[in-house]
């Protein structure tokens, strides 16, 4: 700033000033050049770039191997490292809940057990329901001669650790390579779907959950049968994307997995119709979902091996 | 290189405890970041090189634990640590007041830097994140500030001692 100030004030004048111009100049360029050079000497500011650059290459590397589904052999180490203690803390956690569960008021225990009798009434009414819904569905597909293909293999897993970045919405869970866990596998429980494993270690896989901004499932509305995208968005909610525009969606629809791109198996219960807006821009409808699953409370999940299920 | 061993055995377990947190003590959706306040607190007591290099190291452990945006996470890690390191030789003092402000604003850069070179969430969740990541931080770096000096400080007077 300086420089060009001096040099401002040096313009028009005469012969003898220009030549004082020009060794300033040069003065500036040498300060200017000596500045850069001890800046790049500095020990400190070399660490950081070449750190930097290092950094690009892992993140590079680290994408690369993400995308083709193979684990990396420093990200398993590192895992194999962290799992145990992450074992041991959840572990201390659940110790430390269960202390703190025995204070709780005996009146809340009461009504939280009137409503849970409440719910296993309910929950056999409607499994008795489903099983003679099931014994109709095998005699219908015995007769119609269609192969029986709704079950497929899983995996049970616990999770271990959840959010370990305020940035992402993942999850931990205790099962990895070693038990048949592969990229893309579905996670779920008894509720519905809660997310895709991303990562995989021999020990142990990383999960998205479906509020995940970068998280994409194929869905489909269960009653009318029209598919869409559904989507994370970074909050407690899900979007049902990609409906055509005359779309039979309703406040209250169940949205369950299409089961297309074969790596989601199909009918998984993912949410449920709470808002319909259509753009009439795009030609579009989407659906705001209200997810079956409570994420904030999941313990023991399924994990569904890839391409099984699907259509 | 034997300077780096304790910090880094910090900085994994931070990583292991980081998944146990409950969930509520969550604020505007945001959680404590335990490794970045370790980072911080390792940084802050030495120079601008070894906060680079030991948040290269956090990144790189974050990265993996989370399975996502390694190559973001260890950037603005390792320049949060450079900055740490920065603030090391002109204001690092003996109580835990410096390094709570410290944490503030470097939790407020390294929010905004990975928001830039990843950019995830909306404007106005990604303030809420960085906000309650602020809160939480502050409150984790008196415990975790106190318990690391402690520990290193005694570590030291024992060296000292050995040696007379």
């Amino acid at each position: 700033m300086t420089f060009f100030v001096t040099l401002n004030l040096f313009q028009g004048q005469h012969d003898g000033v220009r030549v004082c111009h020009r060794e300033l100049l040069g003065c500036a360029l040498r300060a200017a050049k000596q500045e850069m050079s001890n800046f790049l000497r500095n020990k400190a500011v070399v660490t950081l770039i070449v750190l930097l650059c290092l950094g690009i290459v892992l993140g590079m590397v680290a994408n690369r191997y993400s995308e083709s589904g193979k684990s990396w052999w420093l990200q398993d180490a590192i895992t194999t490292v962290v799992g145990p203690i992450n074992s041991a803390a959840h572990s201390i956690a659940g110790v430390f809940d269960g202390f703190v569960g025995i204070f709780r008021s005996r009146a809340s225990m009461a009504t939280e057990n009137t409503h849970l009798r409440n719910q296993v009434k309910q929950l056999e009414m409607e499994n008795s329901k489903l099983r003679e819904a099931a014994y109709e569905n095998v005699s219908l597909r015995q007769a119609l001669g269609l192969r029986q293909s709704t079950s497929f293999p899983t995996i049970a897993a616990e999770v271990i650790s959840r959010s370990e970045s305020s940035w992402f919405d993942t999850a931990t869970v205790n099962r990895g390579s070693n038990s048949g866990v592969e990229k893309g596998g579905a996670v779920f429980n008894h509720l519905g779907l809660i997310g895709q494993i991303v990562d995989v270690n021999p020990m142990s896989s990383q999960m998205v959950f479906l509020t995940d901004q970068n998280s994409a499932v194929g869905g489909m509305v269960q009653r009318s049968r029209s598919a869409g995208m559904v989507q994370g968005q970074g909050a407690d909610d899900l979007v049902l994307t990609y409906l055509p525009k005359d779309a039979d969606v309703n406040v209250g629809d169940l949205v369950v997995s299409s089961g297309m791109g074969k790596v989601i198996p199909k009918g998984i219960p993912i949410g449920r119709v709470i808002q319909v807006v259509a753009n009439s821009l795009a030609g579009t409808t989407s659906a705001l979902l209200k997810p079956s699953a409570r994420y904030d409370q999941v313990e023991q999940v399924l994990i569904a091996r890839v391409g099984q299920g699907s259509e | 290189m034997k300077r780096y061993i304790r910090p880094v055995i910090w900085l994994l377990v931070a990583a292991g405890v980081q998944g146990s947190l409950p969930a509520c003590i969550s604020i505007m959706g945001a959680m404590p970041d335990l490794v970045l306040v370790v980072l911080i607190c390792f940084s802050l007591a030495e120079d601008p090189a070894f906060g680079a290099a030991l948040g290269f190291v956090a990144g790189l452990i974050q990265g993996s634990v989370v399975g996502m945006g390694m190559g973001s996470l260890i950037v603005t890690r390792t320049i949060t640590g450079f900055a740490a390191g920065l603030v090391s030789t002109r204001l690092f003092s003996a109580n835990a007041i410096v390094p709570a402000f410290s944490v503030m604003w470097l939790t407020v850069m390294c929010g905004a830097l990975f928001q830039l070179v990843n950019p995830r969430l909306a404007g106005p969740q990604a303030v809420g994140i960085v906000a309650g990541q602020c809160i939480h931080n502050v409150i984790f770096t008196f415990v975790i500030y106190t318990v690391v000096q402690f520990l290193e400080t005694g570590r030291k007077n024992r060296i000292i001692n050995s040696r007379f």
